[in-house]
This record gives C-alpha cells, sequence and structure tokens, in this order.
C-alpha cells in the first residue's frame, strides 16, 4: 500500500469519474453556445467582472468561449479548438465545438453500454474518414469562372452574415466584403484591410474606401490636402536628444552660457528637422509627439506633420505606401519613402479624419463602419471579420458547398452506410457519430423555434434521393432547396470543423485519469 | 451521480451565474423598461426635471431635464440597462436631442415585445418585423416632412425653440434660439455648405446675471484675466496679436544645468545678464509691432516671470497668459494667425489682428474680450450667463441641444411637425399596414406600431391632461387626414401643430425610431448573460 502520491491538495480522479467530468463539461460548453448556431441563434451579453463592468453583445461563438472563465480541463480543450478554427479559417467557431460536444454526448451513452474508449475512437476515426471523402465528392469548385465564383463567394458571405447582426443587411456587407478581399488578389494578409469604427448613422451607411484612413490630426497651420505625396513614417523622439545616463549635467558659470546651451538645442531640433526635410518628402508622420517648434519648422517648410500615430496605424501605414519606418536620418538616400496620390482631410461623421488614397499597395483598403453604438460597432467588426476571414481562404481553396444542414446530412448518410456495411462493435460508434451529426441540423432547427424531429425526418427522406440538394430554410420553416436559396459555405471551413471536431473528441475519450495538482501556496494569500 | 454533481459544481464560474432563457430576457427587458419609466417624466415641454446628486465625496447636485445627462449620471449596473444609457447617449451624438424620446420608445418597444414573447413568438419573428417596421416608418416620416432653407431663419429659430420649450431656460428660448441660429450659421462653411462642426462654436459660462444677459460674441474671450501685475494695459486699439508657444523667462535646458558662482560679483553679473536676456526677447516681440500677446501654459517652466511681465508691460503689450495648448487650434482659427513656437521665428506675417482687445469686467470678475477681428476665422463664442452654477450648466445643455436641432437642419434639410404629431401618423399607417401583411410579422407589426403612441400619450400626461382623451381625438383627426395635428400643450387642446410654430427637424425623428428600433432587436436576441473576466 503506498500512503501518499501526491502532495496535500493535489486532487486525483480516477476511470470513471474522470470520464464522467470531462464529458459533463465539454458538453456544457457545447449547449452554452449552442443557442447561438444558425440564422436564427441568439445573442449572448458577456458581463465583465472586472473594472468598468464592460458590457460585450455577441454571438460569436469564439469571442464568448475566449473570455470565459474554465475550470473544466475537458472544457478547455472545447475552448482551444474554437480558438484554432478562429485562426485557421475565422468561422465555424461555434459548430466545431457543438459538433464535438455532440459526439462526446454519444459517446457517453456508448460508454455507459460497455463499450471500450478505444473501439469508439476507432469507430470514430472510420467515419470521420468517411465523412471526409463525402465531403470531398460533393464539393463544387468554380474556380475558372470568375462570374459564378463571384456569385459562390456573395453566397458565403450571405451566408455566414445571416446568423449575424449584419443580416438585414447582409447583401450589403456581403458586396462589400468581397470587394475588400477580391482585391487581396488571394493573399490573406489581413493587415492591409482596415476596419474603422465609427459611431454614429446607421449600418448602412458604412462604407468601403480605397486606401487609408488615419484617425489623427494635421497640425496646425499645415497644408490640408497634399498631391503626389512623399511620405516619411518615423518613429524618432522630436524633443532635444538627451544624454541617457542618470546625473549627466553641465555646468556653468553665467546666464549667457545657458542660454547658450538652449539655443544649441534648439539649433539641434532644427537640425533634425532639417535633415528630415532634406529627404525630400510632405508628409511626416511620427509615431511618438512633434512638439510645438518642430512642429511649428514643417509648417513653415510646407510640410504636413502628423504626430502620435498609433503604432498599428504606423505599421500599417509603412505597409501599405510601402515606405520604411526610419528612426535615423543621416542617409537620406536609404531610407524607402512611401507614396501616394492624395492626402487630404475628410470628415466622418463628428470626426476629421485623414485620408490617404492612390496608395503604393494597391490591395490595402478600409471598411469604415457606422452604426448606433459600440456594442452595434464591435459586434459589426467582429461579424465581419469572419466573413472576410471566410473569404479569403475561399480565394484559395475555391471548393464550396451548400449550407443550411446541406453538409451534415450528406456526411451523415454516407457514415449510415458504413456502419451497416463494418462488423463489430465499431459500427455502433459509427452510427453515433452519423447522429452527431444530424444534432447540428436539428440544433439550427430548435433555435428557429422549428419541429426538429419533423424537419430532419423530412430531410433525411429527401437526401435517400441521389444529388438532392435540400437543407433547412430557416426563413420559410421547411425543407428546401440550398442551391435555389443560394446558401453556401466554405469546403474548408467545414472540413475544418469535422476533423478538428473528431480530434477533440477523440482526446477527451481518451482521458481515464485527471490530476489538478495542488495550487501554489501564496504567503500572502489570507 | 455523485461524481456529476462534483463536476457540475466546479465546472466553470459561470455556469452557476447563467440564468436560463426566458428568465434572461425578462430581466432584461423589466430592467430596461425600468429606466425608460424613469425618465419618462421629463419628455415634452411640461416634462418634470430630476436632480441627480453624485454619489462620491463631491456630492454634487446637477438639476436636468436631458434624458442623455440622466441616464449617463445614473451608475447603471444591469447589461441590459446600460445598452438603453448607451442608446440615449448615440441618440445625443446623431442628433443631439430627442434623447429622452428615444428612451421612452425603445421602453414602450420592449413592454410591446414581451407581450409578444409571452404570446409565443419567436424572439427572432419579433425582432426582424422591428427592422421592417423602422424602414417603413423612416419613409413616412419622410413623407411628411417639409422642406426647408438654410437662408430660411424664422424656421431655424421656430425649430431651435421648439427643443428649448423642453428646458428649464424655456421662458428665455426667444432669446436663446434666434443667439444659437447666428451662431451656427456664422461658422457653416460656404464650400461645404452640409457640415457644421459644433467644435466650432465655444460655449462659456460666466455666474452672474441672468440667462437674460447671455450674448453671442462676434471675437473671442478669454475666461482669465489680463496680467497686469506689473501695471500692462488692459485695453488696446488696432491690436496686432501673437500667439506663442514659447517662454518668456530666463533660459532653461533640457538637460540639467547648474550654474557656478564663486563670488558676490559674479553674482551681479548673472542677474544682470538674466535681465538682459529677457529686454532681449521683449524687444524683438516689441520690434515686430505687436500689442497684445497670447501665450500657451508651460510645465516645464513658467511661461512668463514677474521680470518679463514687467518689461512687456513698460513695452505696453497685453499678456493673456495660461492659455491651454488645446485651445491654439481654435485662437488661431478665429484670429487668422499663425502660432510662434520660437522667439527668432516672430515675425508680423504671422499677427493677428483685431480692432480692439479689452479687459471687463463680468460679474465679479474679469475677462479679456477680443472684437472687431480682421479676417475672422468661421468660429463663433458665445457667452453664458446665470443666477446660479446649476441654471448655467442646463442653460449650457439647452443651447447645446439647440445647436444641434439648427446643426441635424443643416445636415437633412427637412422640418417635420412636432406635437406627437408623426408618431401617431406613423403609427396609424403602420397598424394599416400591418393588416396587409400575413402571419406572425402582421401580428408583431401591429403590436409595435401601437407601441408609438406613447409618446404622444406621455406628452399629454405629462401637461396633466387626460392621456387616453387626447391620444383618441389625436387618432381621430388624424383618420379624418389632418396629418399635423398635434398635442397643444400650451391651450391644452389638439391644434394644427405647424400653425402654432412646433417644428423639429426630421433628423432627429428619423435616428430616434430607428436607433430605439435597432437596441430593441438587439435587447430580444439576447437569450445569456454571461459573467467573464
Amino acid at each position: 500500500m503506498v500512503d501518499r502520491l501526491l502532495k496535500d491538495d493535489a486532487v486525483q480522479e480516477k476511470g470513471e469519474r474522470a470520464r464522467m467530468a470531462s464529458f459533463i463539461g465539454a458538453m456544457a460548453i457545447a449547449d452554452l453556445v449552442k443557442t447561438t448556431l444558425g440564422p436564427k441563434g441568439m445573442d449572448k451579453i458577456l458581463q465583465s467582472t472586472g473594472r468598468g463592468r464592460n458590457v460585450t453583445v455577441t454571438n460569436d461563438g469564439a469571442t464568448i468561449l475566449k473570455s470565459l472563465h474554465i475550470d473544466n480541463p475537458a472544457a478547455k480543450v472545447l475552448v482551444d479548438i474554437s480558438k484554432v478554427q478562429d485562426d485557421e479559417v475565422g468561422d465555424g467557431t461555434t459548430s466545431v465545438v457543438v459538433l464535438a460536444g455532440e459526439l462526446l454526448r454519444e459517446a457517453e451513452k456508448l460508454v455507459n453500454m460497455k463499450i471500450h474508449p478505444m473501439t469508439i475512437i476507432a469507430g470514430f476515426r472510420m467515419a470521420a474518414e468517411c465523412a471526409h471523402n463525402a465531403l470531398l465528392l460533393k464539393a463544387m469548385d468554380n474556380k475558372e469562372d470568375s462570374d459564378k465564383f463571384r456569385s459562390d463567394l456573395m453566397n458565403i458571405a450571405m451566408t455566414t452574415l445571416s446568423s449575424k447582426i449584419l443580416s438585414q443587411d447582409k447583401e450589403y456587407f456581403a458586396d462589400l466584403a468581397v470587394d475588400a478581399v477580391l482585391r487581396l488578389k488571394g493573399s490573406t494578409n489581413m493587415e492591409s484591410i482596415q476596419i474603422l469604427k465609427k459611431p454614429g448613422g446607421s449600418l448602412k451607411d458604412s462604407f468601403l474606401d480605397e486606401g487609408f484612413i488615419l484617425d489623427k490630426k494635421i497640425g496646425l497651420g499645415q497644408p490640408k490636402r497634399i498631391e503626389n505625396a512623399k511620405i516619411l513614417v518615423a518613429n524618432t523622439a522630436m524633443d532635444t536628444d538627451k544624454v541617457k545616463i542618470y546625473g549627466a549635467r553641465v555646468r556653468v558659470d553665467s546666464m549667457a552660457k545657458v542660454a547658450e546651451i538652449e539655443a544649441a538645442e534648439k539649433q539641434k531640433m532644427r537640425e533634425k528637422v532639417q535633415k528630415i526635410i532634406g529627404h525630400g518628402i510632405n508628409c511626416f508622420i511620427n509615431r511618438q509627439l512633434i512638439y510645438n517648434f518642430p512642429e511649428e519648422l514643417f509648417a513653415d517648410a510646407g510640410i504636413l506633420a502628423i504626430e502620435h500615430a498609433d503604432f498599428e496605424g504606423i505599421e500599417r501605414l509603412g505597409l501599405v505606401t510601402g515606405g520604411d519606418i526610419a528612426s535615423t536620418f543621416d542617409n537620406p538616400e536609404s531610407v524607402k519613402l512611401g507614396h501616394c496620390k492624395v492626402i487630404e482631410e475628410i470628415m466622418i461623421g463628428e470626426d476629421r479624419l485623414i485620408h490617404f488614397s492612390g496608395v503604393q499597395m494597391g490591395q490595402a483598403c478600409t471598411i469604415v463602419l457606422r452604426g448606433a453604438s459600440e456594442h452595434v460597432l464591435d459586434e459589426a467588426e467582429r461579424s465581419l471579420h469572419d466573413a472576410l476571414c471566410v473569404l479569403s481562404q475561399t480565394v484559395n481553396d475555391t471548393r464550396v458547398l451548400h449550407g443550411g444542414g446541406w453538409p451534415e446530412m450528406v456526411m451523415a448518410k454516407e457514415v449510415d452506410e458504413l456502419a451497416r456495411k463494418t462488423p463489430g462493435k465499431k459500427s455502433h460508434a459509427i452510427e453515433a457519430f452519423s447522429r452527431a451529426l444530424q444534432a447540428i441540423p436539428t440544433i439550427i432547427a430548435d433555435n428557429a423555434g422549428l419541429d426538429s424531429a419533423d424537419l430532419i425526418s423530412q430531410l433525411r427522406a429527401e437526401h435517400h434521393k441521389e444529388q438532392s440538394t435540400a437543407g433547412i430554410d430557416v426563413i420559410s420553416g421547411g425543407v428546401g432547396d440550398m442551391k435555389e436559396l443560394g446558401i453556401s459555405e466554405s469546403f474548408k471551413v467545414k472540413q475544418a470543423v469535422l476533423l478538428s471536431a473528431t480530434e477533440a473528441a477523440e482526446m477527451i475519450l481518451r482521458v481515464d485519469e485527471i490530476v489538478t495538482c495542488a495550487p501554489r501556496r501564496r504567503e500572502d494569500m489570507m | 451521480m455523485a461524481a456529476a454533481s462534483a463536476a457540475q459544481s466546479r465546472k466553470t464560474e459561470t455556469y452557476t451565474d447563467t440564468k436560463r432563457r426566458d428568465d434572461v430576457r425578462g430581466v432584461n427587458i423589466a430592467a430596461a423598461r425600468a429606466v425608460a419609466d424613469a425618465v419618462r417624466t421629463s419628455l415634452g415641454p411640461r416634462g418634470m426635471d430630476k436632480m441627480i446628486s453624485s454619489g462620491d465625496q463631491a456630492q454634487e447636485v446637477i438639476i436636468t431635464n436631458d434624458g442623455a445627462t440622466i441616464l449617463s449620471r445614473m451608475s447603471l449596473l444591469q447589461p441590459a440597462a446600460r445598452m438603453l444609457a448607451e442608446l440615449s447617449r448615440s441618440q445625443d451624438a446623431a442628433a443631439g436631442d430627442g434623447t429622452t424620446t428615444v428612451v421612452v420608445l425603445a421602453g414602450s418597444l420592449l413592454r410591446r415585445a414581451q407581450t409578444l414573447l409571452s404570446a409565443g413568438a419567436h424572439p427572432t419573428a419579433a425582432a426582424d418585423s422591428l427592422h421592417r417596421l423602422a424602414t417603413r416608418a423612416v419613409e413616412i416620416l419622410h413623407s411628411m416632412a417639409i422642406p426647408i432653407e438654410l437662408s430660411d431663419r424664422d424656421s431655424l429659430v421656430k425649430s431651435a425653440s421648439t427643443a428649448l420649450n423642453s428646458k428649464v431656460v424655456s421662458q428665455y428660448s426667444s432669446l436663446l434660439s434666434p443667439l444659437a441660429v447666428d451662431a451656427a450659421l456664422s461658422v457653416v462653411d460656404p464650400a461645404h455648405p452640409e457640415i457644421l462642426d459644433l467644435r466650432d462654436i465655444r460655449v462659456m459660462k460666466k455666474l452672474g446675471g441672468t440667462v437674460d444677459d447671455t450674448e453671442l460674441i462676434h471675437g473671442l474671450i478669454f475666461d482669465k484675466k489680463a496680467s497686469h501685475s506689473a501695471g500692462g494695459p488692459t485695453r488696446i486699439e488696432n491690436a496686432k496679436i501673437a500667439v506663442i508657444q514659447f517662454q518668456v523667462s530666463p533660459p532653461k535646458t533640457d538637460i540639467e544645468q547648474s550654474v557656478i558662482v564663486s563670488d558676490y560679483a559674479q553674482m551681479d553679473r548673472i542677474l544682470r545678464e538674466e535681465r538682459n536676456y529677457i529686454l532681449g526677447m521683449v524687444k524683438k516681440i516689441k520690434a515686430s509691432g505687436c500689442n497684445v500677446l497670447l501665450i500657451q501654459k508651460s510645465i516645464l517652466r513658467d511661461a512668463v516671470t514677474d521680470l518679463s511681465l514687467h518689461y512687456l508691460a513698460k513695452a505696453k503689450i497685453l499678456v493673456v497668459k495660461d492659455v491651454e495648448r488645446d485651445e491654439i487650434e481654435f485662437i488661431t482659427k478665429t484670429l487668422n494667425c499663425l502660432p510662434i513656437a520660437n522667439i527668432e521665428h516672430f515675425r508680423q506675417d504671422k499677427l493677428g489682428h483685431a480692432g480692439l482687445v479689452e479687459e471687463v469686467s463680468v460679474g465679479d470678475t474679469k475677462i479679456v474680450k477680443i472684437t472687431g477681428i480682421k479676417d475672422m476665422g468661421r468660429t463663433a463664442t458665445m457667452l453664458v450667463r446665470g443666477s446660479n452654477q446649476l441654471v448655467i450648466d442646463e442653460a449650457e445643455r439647452s443651447l447645446h441641444d439647440a445647436l444641434c436641432v439648427i446643426r441635424c437642419l443643416v445636415n437633412k434639410r427637412f422640418l417635420i411637425a412636432g406635437g406627437g404629431a408623426p408618431e401617431i401618423e406613423m403609427s396609424m399607417q403602420l397598424a394599416a399596414w400591418a393588416k396587409e401583411l400575413q402571419g406572425m410579422e402582421s401580428y408583431c407589426i401591429k403590436e409595435f406600431a401601437e407601441a408609438l403612441q406613447v409618446i404622444p400619450y406621455t406628452l399629454a400626461e405629462n401637461a396633466g391632461l387626460n392621456p387616453i382623451t387626447i391620444v383618441t381625438e389625436l387618432r381621430n383627426r388624424h383618420a379624418k387626414g389632418e396629418k399635423n395635428a398635434g398635442i397643444n400643450v400650451r391651450k391644452g387642446q389638439i391644434t394644427n401643430i405647424l400653425e402654432e410654430n412646433v417644428v423639429q427637424p426630421l433628423l432627429v425623428s428619423t435616428s430616434a425610431i430607428t436607433l430605439a428600433c435597432e437596441c430593441v432587436r438587439m435587447i430580444l436576441k439576447i437569450d445569456d448573460i454571461v459573467t467573464v473576466r
């Protein structure tokens, strides 16, 4: 008999108990986000317990999950897959968690039937592969036909947006997002799409702008509009250079000398400004403050100077105008200047902003979002971000699928057939996989307040025919033709949902022991 | 089972806190309605004011009738209630007026929504029909609107006074509204006639006198006295004004320095040098012909010293010190001059010119007034007076509302009747439209259309009239085709409200209805409150 293996506060849970704990944790997380799924999904209020008690209203699975306090290890796994899904493809963050949750729910039943977890995992693996193949077969690709491809993109964008706050103006925003993504010409670099939020107006007043907008002011007495601008982007201190050694001081013996030193400091600053002007620029943007004195010098030279730009803005500005960020000015020839056609001050709503148009990097564009309140804007930004991510992924991988529960039904059908062919206990697991897949359309229907049992059976009957395109039409509340309704989803998203959900479920199933380490002692606590 | 419950208890901290769906919605709606009820009584010309006492050390007291101010001062905790406060802030940003209306409207819509939900409507169905309703309502408002021209000063004054009528300062509306109109029109740039930037209008508050003494100043005022500790001039005609961002004081380097004095003779020399240094600066200033100096506040060293003030006074230069850096832009714009950051750059072409700069006494304090500015920029300054701080603050807020009303008219040049007329008209037309629709949508829109009647109902109630009689009569008159029949609060009856000069900008009404609908939709779609980090 070993008396103690672990420290005092460490907890060990074994076998049945451990598995139960992780199942329940994962399912609770899945249940929490379940109601946000689909076009009639609901929103959640996230109330922060921190300072300010900020309130966020959202429908985005990844946002909800990443802000939760979570103690259960299995639940953490689900949050992680949602995060990865967000980073990789941007959308389907809720679906992946819900699917993993449903898989575990089915697995729990099987475990209670005394089927060994490893058998279940084997079955799940076979089923996932079969489902993946089914998806590959059914995916459509309109890469060659650019018109059709654009309409595919539009459909995908609208499907993504329809579950979000932008659903009412989804056509407008889908158009916006598709335009922005097509400008990128295949790159998935989201950096060059800037999303600017300005409260006021309504969502319909949002627009896509070519070029770049900086939320800053132009210095006093400087030109408000510059054509053919040569831009120097810098990160440098514009006050007098200081010796960085503590305690450095000069000793003088008369007031005139002090005045001389002051004049010398001024002169140094003036030289620095002259050097900057020597680059042959007419626009100078600094990340740090530009003080009154250099500002006046710039104004005298007719140079537009912008101070205190935020770091993100500076980097993006360097990127889009094709200039380097400089911090020394001794070698004018080695510094790459940025260029743009016109810099001017524009007004959006109440605020004056600086607009750079005709920038070197043609892909760059800005989406200006307008909306009633900060809540609306934040949520709109999240939704638009999802749509942009999905679209840029689709541009690279042009395969598309129908939406509205269609892919799940197709996969379920194939998996069911596989179950029938497979002998042994594994077939139970494969069947269970098919049931979990069908849970997704069921939840979409439930969220819309429809009779899910009836709808799913209709849908299954419909899918028994070859080449069916039936899915759930939430708007009319029945089974509809997804092809006609133009509800599409990106193949890549679905594939990622399927694979990572299965993997996560498998991982949680394998667990048979949870060891909670003893918390680190803190002396000052209590 | 024990295992399950053990896991349950330590699953997530949030799980125990999570309320279930219908409960959450009910709680949200109840909280939001409570907020709406709190401001309801301040709606309309006979609306009441609220006294808000801040809970912190200062125990500051505000008396106001401005919905946005009330809500922003209430320390709300419930998320849905905070959304209503934000709603009012959005209306303030979008239109500047109607901040109470929008909240009352949202409260009423939520009440109807609750009825719909208990009747079994799906929240998204209600939310979607609300969206259609908003679009339709805006169309109806547009059809009622009357176009105006900016040259039509009377109409502008009329709408400004409608905004002022519900405020404490309503008895001065005949004075304040023309002032607001003049101020606003004087800053509209002919090159961009559709933009009115309210930051170009400065409102300065001064205790003393009554609201009657409020005036619009064609020029600039400083809420500080000219420094005349050394007997400098306080009145200068044909002023040449310099705005300087450097300091007239002994030199100071950025690097730490120390002057070493070894005997008394050196001390004398240093003092003399200091004097010469300052004298040199003052001479340069004087040489440019400048006779008024506005000095920016400096945190690093003294902007002026007694010595430099003395020399400046000798040179007959009027000095205003401690001008804030963020005011510099407004000042230079008004004076049409450039700020000067270095004594070497002190040139005549950077100066501004004005007919008269003088120090005047207002109440028991003194201010500096600059008038007769040559080539004055498009800015305006208003001096608000009042017998106590509360009145002044409220007058300022009211003036802000009036200016916003004019800004709305500049943006969107349409007027619409006030007095509850547009709301009743919308309600009736939408109800008629609902009959053409089918299914749940028709049902929802019918309910929400009735919700709009809360505005005339509350107006009548606050005015001490019988709301039911008034609203039914109003409906009757509108059914007969009198689109502009509204509640005349002064007479306590229904009249053609346009004839009473009660008008408001279209933008206020449209933004109120769209914002209220958007907010209610958002609240309806929430089914969970999750506590997070």
